[in-house]
């Protein structure tokens, strides 16, 4: 199977540690699942990513040099 | 452009300590600060001009945010549709990149946001990797493992009805080009008969090095036609999906000869990026679908604003923003799958009622909340203009009311009367 991290299309994905993630919650005043999903299925998510975790999403945006972005991992 | 330990001083020669300062200082986005210390450097400004860019860009950039409360979807919406009405209506399908055809303009946009399950016209954008890239040979290659190759590719089908036979007369030349990794013909004819019979349960008998031959096992005149037909459909090599792979050498930055490139008619990602010689990180197709298969969530979001934008630029409305074509993005991808905007997708699951009776086949939906007791709650926009509530919405989610006394009281005249 191909390395599909390696694609340019593809942001780096990383499963975002318990305590980041209460800073993020608090930051934007919401519960985690408020948050975008990604499915358990996902190729590109990270090996160890089980569902309930939330994965952090680096992206290079168009509108500023990157932008961070969070998803939750669901079914 | 994405260090995060970005030094402006080593590439701007105009940029000292105070002016890295300043500039820092201010809420800019690491973008927007480069465009600074860029012109700053240009026009050889001191401290105090660079300061004063520096505050009126930074102004100008909080001014333009986006105000609490703004409707964004509605503006984008809007943005998207006015110049979706300049736009072609008819398919025009044009010989864009290398004689392919692709759908342009309004259909493609309507296919993108309705998330068709497949393009009307799927392509792929095949890159290659090193020396598959550079040499023509070696390109082609790939070609053949990705081009679907059928019998009337090969070689001439001949029926003899007197023995009950169907002849195969392959092309020598043909074969070692599409097999360009065998030498030997006697092994791609062998391997040729042997895809016929295990995929007609026939017999075949090698009559001469490149003539194969075949027939029913009863005498029927029906089963002999039917063999025909059925060998025309096997493919031989290549992705079935396939029909025509289009090879171009195109620019690159790198190297002064450029790169090939290839271009399919049909799409099967999942596949191709597993062959050798094909560059996995950079090859894709223009189905959306298949992106989010092979690439996940995030791809398809990427891919989604790339093809929309590129559909509007090559109509020549390029002046959307991509903050529009990004919302629509997100919303699309939101739910961790793709998902249309319209009434099987965003719009049809939206809470209220009314908002989504609004949108399209009224009745059904009034019906089928009146079946099951719904109750709207009145907290969108539509619903509230329908029953002629404000909107919660810019200053209709403030409540302000006129103070019993006036707000200040220390005679300058100001404040409520």
């Amino acid at each position: 199977m191909v390395d599909v991290s390696e694609h340019e299309l593809v942001p780096d994905h990383s499963v975002l540690a318990e305590e980041e993630l209460e800073d993020v919650l608090q930051e934007y005043n919401i519960d985690r699942t408020d948050l975008p999903k990604i499915k358990r299925a996902d190729p590109a998510l990270p090996d160890e990513a089980d569902v309930g975790d939330v994965i952090e999403i680096v992206r290079d945006s168009r509108t500023t040099d990157q932008a961070v972005v969070y998803r939750l991992v669901v079914e | 452009m994405s260090e995060i330990d970005y030094d402006p001083q080593q590439k701007f020669d105009g940029v000292d300590d105070d002016i890295e300062a300043v500039v820092e200082d201010t809420e800019l986005p690491r973008r927007l600060k480069t465009k600074v210390y860029r012109t700053v450097d240009e026009r050889g400004a001191g401290v105090e001009d660079a300061d004063q860019i520096a505050k009126a860009v930074e102004n100008r950039y909080l001014d333009t945010r986006v105000d609490p409360l703004d409707p964004v979807g509605t503006v984008s919406a809007q943005s998207i549709g006015e110049p979706g009405t300049q736009m072609t209506m008819n398919t025009f399908h044009y010989a864009g990149v290398a004689e392919i055809d692709v759908t342009q303009g309004l259909p493609r946009l309507i296919e993108l946001v309705d998330a068709r399950k497949e393009p009307d016209t799927p392509m792929m954008t095949v890159h290659l990797e090193d020396e598959f890239a550079e040499n023509r040979e070696r390109a082609h290659e790939v070609v053949w493992k990705i081009e679907a190759t059928r019998i009337l590719a090969l070689g001439d089908i001949s029926t003899d009805v007197a023995d009950m036979l169907v002849r195969v007369d392959l092309n020598p030349d043909t074969l070692q080009e599409r097999w360009p990794t065998v030498d030997n013909l006697a092994e791609i004819v062998g391997e040729i008969s042997e895809t016929i019979e295990s995929k007609l349960g026939v017999d075949v008998v090698q009559l001469d090095e490149t003539v194969i031959e075949f027939g029913p096992d009863e005498p029927s005149y029906r089963e002999l036609l039917q063999l025909v037909e059925d060998l025309r459909e096997i493919v031989f090599k290549g992705i079935e999906d396939i029909d025509r792979v289009v090879i171009r050498r195109e620019d690159t930055e790198e190297s002064e000869d450029g790169e090939f490139v290839l271009y399919t008619e049909g799409s099967e990602l999942g596949n191709v990026l597993g062959i050798e010689g094909v560059d996995a990180s950079r090859t894709t197709c223009n189905n959306i679908h298949e992106i989010h298969r092979n690439l996940g969530i995030e791809a398809a979001r990427e891919s989604i604003i790339e093809e929309t934008m590129n559909t509007l630029e090559e109509q020549g409305l390029d002046d959307v923003n991509i903050r529009h074509l990004m919302l629509v993005a997100d919303i699309m991808t939101n739910g961790g799958g793709i998902q249309s905007i319209g009434r099987h997708g965003i719009s049809g699951s939206k809470e209220s009622v009314l908002a989504r009776a609004a949108f399209e086949v009224t009745v059904n939906h009034l019906l089928d909340a009146a079946i099951h007791g719904e109750i709207d709650d009145l907290n969108g926009v539509t619903e509230n203009v329908i029953v002629g509530k404000p909107i919660k919405l810019g200053t209709g989610d403030v409540n302000l009311r006129m103070g019993s006394e006036p707000a200040r009281t220390d005679g300058t005249g100001e404040g409520a009367d």
